[in-house]
């Protein structure tokens, strides 16, 4: 539920459905690669590229052999589908992720003071 | 393995340099060597100064293994998206070749390495540097995220104050500061491109001012240089 501390990669999210992946962290979903090969673990991160990150997975590669791994990191290129558990309220979790994303930018209010460049800039 | 090749270490960016830690590609040991996971490729050298070079792009996936009935001992995993041959001489050994069109596999040609460090406690550094490097290199070819800008920060805020106060300056810096060198030039281009491609009525928070608005009205060139504190320092700044 981190919101990306990336202008680019919180517009993207909000521009996409990537953005209800990055809601539904923490949750134990499948995962279908691009190669048939399909993961089973809990969403740890989801990136503005799609880049998936699970923890405790099952692993079933495309021949069909099953494996445990302890945290896999697949390309967003590389995924065909993530499950959406059906507990998960779609609409609901897209409008929570928009409002995080939106208390970010707007932190400090609109018309609040000067919002230029901090002189104090840190690198 | 004839696609070992001799080559220097990466020089720079190295996120976790792991010593003592074996190859292995498909079936078959590589040798004992030095695996450089470095912002550019993944590298690994044996003790004779022969090894390969990983692009991230090619990689589709890493993963940390414990599982010691998928195999013996634990290692980190990586799948990648080309093919290797173990025994013919390729034209280029460099391991950059993404010969996707002929390949006796299904649909695509995958190589699996395996790398077993003598440390199993580093799997877990060697994995996250692995997620940072992969972060650094998004997928080219992703039709629709990269370049629609429209309507998020980079536009609402200016848009509806006209000119000038962008809150989204803070999270700029904040996440300016979260970028490598060579993600702030890409998104320095990035802008770079995007302002010179929008009307004069626009702004795009987080680049310009109201200094250069003002200047875009002039007609004047937008310029395209990064964003520097201090720089409109002279600009006058409606509070």
């Amino acid at each position: 539920m981190e919101i990306s501390h990336s202008v680019k990669e919180r517009t993207i999210a909000e521009n996409s459905l990537v953005i209800l992946l990055q809601g539904i962290h923490g949750y134990v979903t499948t995962v279908d690669l691009r190669d048939e090969s399909t993961a089973l673990g809990r969403i740890t991160n989801v990136d503005a590229f799609m880049n998936i990150r699970l923890a405790e997975v099952t692993f079933t590669d495309r021949q069909g052999r099953v494996s445990q791994l302890d945290d896999l990191f697949v390309t967003g290129r590389n995924v065909r589908y993530v499950h959406i558990p059906d507990k998960v309220d779609i609409k609901a979790t897209v409008e929570k992720q928009l409002q995080l994303i939106h208390k970010v930018r707007y932190f400090g209010g609109r018309d609040k003071g000067r919002k230029e460049f901090p002189t104090a800039r840190h690198k | 393995m004839s696609f070992l090749k001799r080559f220097p270490p990466p020089a720079e960016g190295i996120r976790q340099q792991q010593p003592d830690t074996e190859a292995v590609l498909g079936g078959r040991g590589l040798g004992t060597g030095t695996l450089y996971i470095a912002e550019s490729r993944l590298s690994w050298l044996d003790k004779s100064g022969l090894g390969f070079s990983l692009d991230y792009p090619t990689i589709s996936l890493h993963a940390v293994s414990r599982d010691l009935n998928a195999y013996p001992w634990e290692h980190l995993y990586v799948m990648v998206n080309a093919k290797f041959e173990e025994e013919e001489p390729k034209e280029t050994p460099m391991a950059e070749g993404e010969e996707e069109e002929d390949s006796d596999d299904d649909d695509e040609p995958i190589a699996e390495f395996r790398f077993v460090p003598s440390d199993k406690s580093a799997l877990e550094a060697m994995f996250s540097a692995m997620c940072e490097c992969q972060a650094l290199h998004p997928d080219p070819e992703d039709e629709d995220s990269d370049n629609d800008y429209e309507g998020g920060e980079y536009d609402v805020e200016a848009h509806e104050q006209g000119q000038g106060d962008i809150p989204s300056f803070y999270t700029y810096e904040e996440g300016l500061s979260h970028l490598t060198a060579e993600g702030q030039a890409t998104l320095e281009r990035l802008e770079g491109m995007l302002a010179q491609s929008v009307s004069s009525q626009y702004n795009m928070a987080g680049v310009r001012t109201e200094d250069s608005l003002r200047e875009f009205e002039d007609g004047m060139e937008v310029d395209t240089a990064p964003v520097v504190a201090g720089q409109f320092e002279d600009a006058e700044v409606d509070h």
